[in-house]
């Protein structure tokens, strides 16, 4: 089980997130959506401590890590047991794909290269990345690249996986192939966090959705409830706009 | 009257300047080395804006980049000792500092001035290092030593790389100046062979070539290793193995050959 608490955070005078209290069990995939610019990307960052919180804990299992205070072994252990998949990818330009699977392996849990390349290439064998194990980031597409990063941060066996807008930076053409990763890892059982644009994906892959709206969750359930029986005004009239923009133009 | 210009003498002195050409590459080298270490620290300092360090940093860089090579060799071959008697004196210390070769004075002075240009080079090329990426390593729990060594530096290797192949050559050049403290290298050497016959042109030209030679294998040297170290621009596919077939590369040839086969049937 993974607990965030009271988690706060501003920047200067500008109120980001207020108070986020979340419980989420073993397995669960929780899709984030809400309007930009309502933290988000910020709730994500601040669980692995990317971004320092005002104030704020999270519980992986029974252990309870401050991340508002600076504590160098429990953040360490906080980073080692989250994983991390970004916007842009952020592979390691001088690594070729299988050594960027590699490197948290060998440098963070201290493996041998060869288990540290046995683990790597069955990842990159399930994200069907394993043909492209020796090329370099520069020689992939955006969504080789996203695939690989999951791969990165699966290999870790973190207990949480964050997700910040995995698809946001592809293009539509390659949407598909990382989304269908994706669907892949959630199916195993990973417990996940997910922000996301693609609302039919996150209403097919969560199985718990969260509407954020100025810092503060507004609307908490299943993708059935959320999605079709919004309880909150604010997030009825967030998919008023998000149907009118589905809809044609006019019809003929 | 004797010649002008004694041709033969530019050639036929090289070999007794090249004697002493180990004691001039050893210098640079060391210097170099000292300088690529402190700079590095300096650099580190500065990016992280470490209070009080980076003040003191900065100072160093503006004393050293404000004043002449020869002026610092000179410092440091008087300065440092005067230190160490003021040492001994006020504390009863014993340290030899007569016994200190000159080359120790000229490698502290000429790699501290390579420090401060040194930490500039490496500080920009830290800083063209993608922020993601080093987000991307700390997300994987990695510390900031384990993200610096592993992740920042190889790729800020590539772009210091010429800068610093810059730095090197001159600072060969810049070897020619220890003689202030009292380091044979070769052009003291120069000078000394020159003093014999009084043909210091000449043997100032074998110098020239001498230097120009080092130069033009330090560039080609740089050049060798940017193209060792940068991303080949094809990598083959791997042929990944099937786990029932025999187990070598041919099961895996052999599965690409069948899918393309079971392609063509399709169509």
């Amino acid at each position: 089980m993974v607990k965030i608490e009271h988690l706060s955070k501003k920047y200067n005078d500008n109120i980001v997130l207020e108070d986020i209290n979340l419980e989420i069990r073993k397995g669960d995939v929780v899709g984030i959506i809400g309007p930009s610019g309502t933290g988000k990307s910020t709730l994500l960052r601040c669980v692995n401590r990317l971004e320092t919180p005002e104030s704020g804990a999270v519980w992986l299992g029974e252990k309870k890590i401050e991340i508002a205070r600076k504590n160098v072994k429990e953040l360490r252990y906080l980073r080692q047991n989250t994983g991390m998949v970004f916007q842009r990818f952020h592979l390691f330009e001088k690594k070729t794909a299988l050594e960027n699977v590699m490197e948290g392996l060998v440098v963070v849990k201290k493996l041998k290269k060869e288990e540290a390349r046995e683990i790597a290439q069955k990842e990159l064998e399930k994200v069907g990345m394993a043909p492209w194990a020796n090329h370099y980031p520069k020689h992939l597409s955006g969504g080789q690249q996203q695939r690989v990063a999951l791969a990165r941060a699966l290999a870790m066996k973190p207990e949480l996986l964050l997700l910040d807008e995995p698809t946001s930076a592809l293009d539509p053409e390659l949407v598909g192939e990382v989304l269908d990763v994706i669907k892949k890892v959630a199916e195993e059982g990973y417990t996940m966090l997910l922000v996301s644009h693609e609302m039919n994906f996150v209403r097919h892959v969560a199985n718990r959705v969260i509407f954020l709206e100025k810092g503060h969750i507004v609307e908490d359930g299943t993708p059935a409830e959320v999605f079709e029986h919004p309880k909150n005004e604010r997030t009825r009239e967030f998919f008023r706009k998000m149907h009118m923009m589905n809809q044609p133009e006019y019809i003929i | 009257m004797g010649k002008l210009f004694d041709f033969e003498l530019v050639f036929t002195s090289i070999p007794e300047l090249l004697q002493k050409l180990p004691i001039t590459l050893e210098l640079a080298l060391l210097a170099m080395v000292l300088g690529l270490l402190l700079g590095l620290l300096m650099a580190v300092i500065k990016q992280k804006k470490i209070r009080v360090l980076t003040q003191i940093v900065n100072f160093l860089i503006s004393l050293i980049r404000g004043t002449p090579v020869i002026v610092q060799l000179y410092i440091a071959f008087f300065g440092i000792p005067m230190f160490f008697k003021y040492l001994n004196q006020q504390f009863g210390t014993d340290f030899a500092v007569a016994e200190i070769p000159g080359f120790v004075y000229a490698v502290v002075a000429l790699g501290l001035n390579q420090s401060a240009f040194c930490a500039e080079i490496i500080r920009s090329a830290l800083q063209s290092v993608d922020e993601g990426q080093i987000e991307a390593a700390h997300a994987l729990g990695m510390s900031f030593f384990q993200t610096l060594r592993r992740v920042i530096l190889p790729e800020a290797f590539e772009v210091a790389l010429p800068t610093l192949g810059n730095s090197l050559i001159s600072m060969i050049k810049s070897t020619s100046l220890a003689f202030t403290c009292a380091v044979v290298e070769i052009t003291a050497q120069g000078k000394i062979i020159g003093g014999r016959s009084y043909r210091y042109f000449e043997v100032y030209v074998s110098l020239a070539i001498i230097y120009w030679v080092i130069t033009i294998v330090i560039e080609q040297g740089i050049r060798l290793i940017e193209k060792k170290i940068r991303i080949p621009e094809q990598v083959e596919l791997v042929v990944v193995r099937t786990d029932s077939g025999g187990g070598d590369k041919s099961a895996g040839v052999l599965r690409q050959a069948k899918a393309v086969a079971a392609r063509k049937e399709g169509t």
